[in-house]
């Protein structure tokens, strides 16, 4: 059953298109999670794990008559000389060539440096990695920071994660591009038919906060590369930030749309707590973006 | 069940924000719904991972409070909207006002500039915190509706009070203009009424301030058991009849409270700020450029830095801007009604400073009390108008009344013949009203002068409580019968209502009222 009779119909349903599973850094299968979304009440929701879409094809294969209703979704980190983005691609064709290709080369830069992370621990700090654990890591879809930081707590090189991370792997240089440009990200889901959405903008790759008029330049220039949308309501956003992006959103002509960024028992974020409120109207922005993306849901 | 606090240290960012959040997780386990309390004193930085975990926490915990905040954290949480969605208290900076130059004091604090560009107002009470968001709020209403003043940008700690800085940038009190620069007197007396017209002026939303009849009618009601029985009544009655009134009042409107930054004139103090009667304001003027230093006249040396004198001058220059007249006895009304107001608040609060317990105290109140009494005597209400002069109808004060209307004629223009017609008609009656009215004891009289639109034309109304009597009751005499054979009386009001283009009398509350118009 498409969801857009169901959303016409009550207007507002309970949604969550930022959702990260195994297939990046979060800790649910996709049956898991496709199981909590429905004991959520989530009617609509994405897959949204970093640089990688296979759930895209995966998910839909599990949904059952009268599950939640999937659109297919991706999150790439992209990177330029002005800082840090992640970049949000909603109802793209998951066999597109522009997507896979934007995803292999994703793919690639993360291995290449996983490769030149685990290459430095080795040679600067004298860590030993067994190689079952290395294939184990390498063999990941999405492996990162947190699996490498993982690995190292568990062989005693360090007594916790953050500090695995701060003290070692960041210490770690990495040489040519390692990053997507955001550019590159919007063009390749443009390419595949889907809307480029910039996720939780104020916060940058997550960690940055980025206000006023830096928020309104950063804006400017990716709705330049193409981008249609904002993901406004963030589980990481007060009422204000949430009302301000909407007005950016209004101001640009942006879609809205809302996630929580799940990682499971990664993140401490509760699934579809994405500070929309269901009781009010959902701003215009997003009831277009519902409407826009209602045929291409799987 | 009592608030659990948790402190916050160094950064929180993406490094460590789950392991952060992870350990308030831990310590709130046993208690899911107590309140929490995050102790920022140690947190240097928090990026928004941290901000995340907060936020998420505010979501379990809704009663969640941060204190001690510094400032470039503060602005974080302030910028990022999380201070609209819980309590963030800020960690106050401590400032020393040792050896600061004191440049104003009001009623709940003292004001020191701490250095060039900035004053530190402290506050006399302990608990100021409340005073302060007050003055704040206040303050900028007042800005709102058109009144300049200085806002303040902190909240520090000084001593064991608070403190609100403000910035004033090169800023002179009127009182240190008027000490150092007594050629200046004129200037300041100008800027410092029109200031108080612009005061007056503005219309107050209504509940936004506190109304300052309130204040005084607990100050009278305060005073009544100190003072005989009917004096004390009529003092409350008094103050009782003031009515109503939304337009400002500063409250504390002295010569220390308006500063000069550069060519603007500046309004500080704002704490008192409240609506009602002018006359409230212009009693607590009275006080601090006269009265209080009418028993010790050293006392307005200490406290605003300028002789007995200059204070006397100024305060009588002012009444007359302010009211716009130059007649001395319409300068007395209103000073006297300030006056009642004055005495009543000074010998208030010498008793409550334990007055009556020292032989000094005791003179300096019986000699506030002395004055006090004998103005209640004859006073009748505390209203004032400018339009409207109360006088004692006796013929000497004739030229008192004639120079008050003459002023308020010049003002509007009006031709000199119908000026010198006014003035016969204006004499005839007041003279007429100071013998018979009262005769054979003494009684008041006002004149009230009003100018009217269509057409255009001058009023002038005499009010008296003496014996009902109409004068156009009368017959005109006959003009034409030679003088030896006319009736003694009855010219005058006959030459009256010849100048005039309207005389109406009537008997109303026991008062003769009679109104000449003339036509302009």
């Amino acid at each position: 059953m498409r969801w857009e009779k169901r959303c016409l119909d009550m207007n507002c349903p309970k949604i969550d298109f930022h959702i990260h599973t195994v297939i990046s850094d979060g800790t649910d299968t996709l049956p898991v999670l496709l199981d909590k979304v429905r004991e959520a009440g989530i009617e609509i929701f994405s897959v949204t794990d970093h640089d990688a879409v296979k759930a895209a094809s995966a998910l839909p294969q599990l949904r059952q008559q009268g599950d939640p209703v999937f659109l297919p979704g991706v999150e790439f980190s992209c990177r330029d000389e002005a800082g840090k983005y992640h970049i949000l691609g909603y109802g793209y064709d998951p066999e597109s060539e522009s997507i896979r290709s934007a995803v292999d080369y994703g793919h690639s830069l993360r291995m290449k440096k996983v490769t030149a992370r685990l290459d430095y621990l080795r040679e600067h700090f004298g860590f030993d990695f067994p190689p079952g654990e290395l294939s184990q890591i390498l063999s990941l879809d999405n492996p990162g920071k947190p699996h490498i930081a993982n690995l190292m707590v568990k062989l005693g090189y360090s007594k916790t994660k953050e500090e695995a991370i701060a003290e070692y792997i960041n210490k770690v240089r990495i040489g040519g591009p390692s990053y997507l440009r955001p550019e590159q990200a919007i063009d390749a889901i443009l390419g595949a038919g889907g809307i480029p959405v910039l996720a939780h903008p104020f916060y940058g790759d997550g960690d940055q906060l980025i206000l006023g008029d830096e928020m309104k330049a950063r804006l400017e220039t990716l709705s330049g590369f193409g981008l249609r949308g904002v993901e406004a309501f963030y589980s990481g956003f007060t009422v204000r930030l949430i009302r301000q992006m909407l007005s950016f959103a209004e101001h640009f002509g942006f879609y809205v749309t809302a996630g929580s960024d799940y990682h499971g028992k990664n993140k401490m974020i509760a699934l579809g707590d994405t500070g929309l409120d269901q009781t009010l109207d959902y701003p215009e922005g997003l009831l277009r973006f519902l409407r826009d993306t209602a045929d291409r849901t799987r | 069940m009592e608030p659990i606090t948790i402190s916050l240290s160094g950064r929180i960012d993406s490094n460590n924000a789950a392991a952060v959040e992870q350990d308030i997780t831990e310590k709130l386990a046993s208690a899911e719904n107590a309140a929490v309390v995050l102790d920022a004193e140690n947190l240097e930085y928090i990026s928004s991972a941290g901000l995340r975990v907060i936020l998420r926490l505010k979501k379990s915990h809704p009663d969640l409070r941060i204190s001690n905040v510094r400032t470039e954290v503060y602005d974080i949480l302030d910028m990022t909207g999380f201070t609209e969605m819980m309590p963030v208290e800020k960690a106050y900076r401590v400032v020393s006002v040792e050896g600061c130059e004191e440049i104003g004091r009001g009623a709940n604090g003292t004001i020191y500039r701490i250095d060039q560009d900035n004053v530190v107002k402290v506050y006399n009470n302990a608990d100021a915190l409340a005073d302060i968001q007050h003055e704040r709020e206040v303050a900028k209403l007042a800005l709102i509706l058109g009144i300049p003043t200085a806002i303040s940008y902190d909240v520090v700690r000084v001593g064991e009070s608070y403190g609100s800085v403000f910035e004033l940038l090169n800023a002179r009190s009127f009182s240190h203009i008027l000490a150092s620069q007594p050629e200046k007197l004129d200037w300041c007396v100008r800027e410092y009424v029109e200031m108080l017209r612009k005061i007056h002026g503005t219309l107050v939303p209504a509940g936004k301030l506190p109304d300052v009849k309130e204040t005084a009618l607990d100050w009278a009601r305060f005073l009544k058991d100190y003072l005989p029985k009917e004096a004390g009544d009529k003092l409350v009655s008094l103050v009782e009849a003031v009515p109503h009134d939304d337009h400002m009042i500063h409250g504390d409107y002295h010569t220390k409270n308006l500063e000069l930054q550069n060519d603007e004139v500046l309004l500080i103090d704002m704490d008192t700020l409240a609506v009602g009667n002018p006359i409230f304001e212009l009693a607590s003027m009275f006080n601090a450029l006269q009265g209080y230093s009418e028993y010790d006249h050293e006392v307005i040396l200490k406290f605003q830095g300028f002789d007995f004198e200059t204070g006397k001058t100024f305060w009588r220059k002012s009444l007359a801007a302010y009211l716009e007249t130059n007649c001395e006895a319409k300068l007395q009304e209103v000073e006297n009604k300030a006056r009642v107001l004055g005495y009543t608040r000074m010998i208030r609060r010498s008793i409550r400073r334990g007055g009556l317990e020292t032989p000094e105290g005791k003179k300096e109140i019986e000699f506030w009390k002395e004055r006090l009494l004998s103005l209640l005597e004859k006073t009748d209400t505390l209203v004032f108008s400018r339009n409207e002069l109360e006088i004692e109808a006796a013929t000497e004060r004739l030229p008192d009344v004639q120079s008050f209307i003459g002023e308020r004629l010049e003002k509007v223009d009006c031709p000199f013949k119908a000026q010198m017609q006014i003035g016969v008609a204006v004499e005839e009656i007041f003279v007429n009203i100071a013998h018979y009215a009262y005769a054979p004891d003494k009684g008041c009289a006002t004149v009230r002068v009003e100018v009217n639109e269509a057409p255009v034309s001058v009023s002038i109304t005499f009010i008296d409580h003496g014996v009902p009597y109409d004068p156009l009751k009368k017959d005109d005499p006959d003009v034409a019968l030679p003088a030896d054979a006319r009736e003694i009386g009855g010219l005058g009001i006959f030459m009256t209502k010849k100048l005039m283009d309207d005389v109406a009398y009537e008997y109303r509350d026991g008062q003769n009222i009679l109104t000449l118009r003339k036509n302009l």
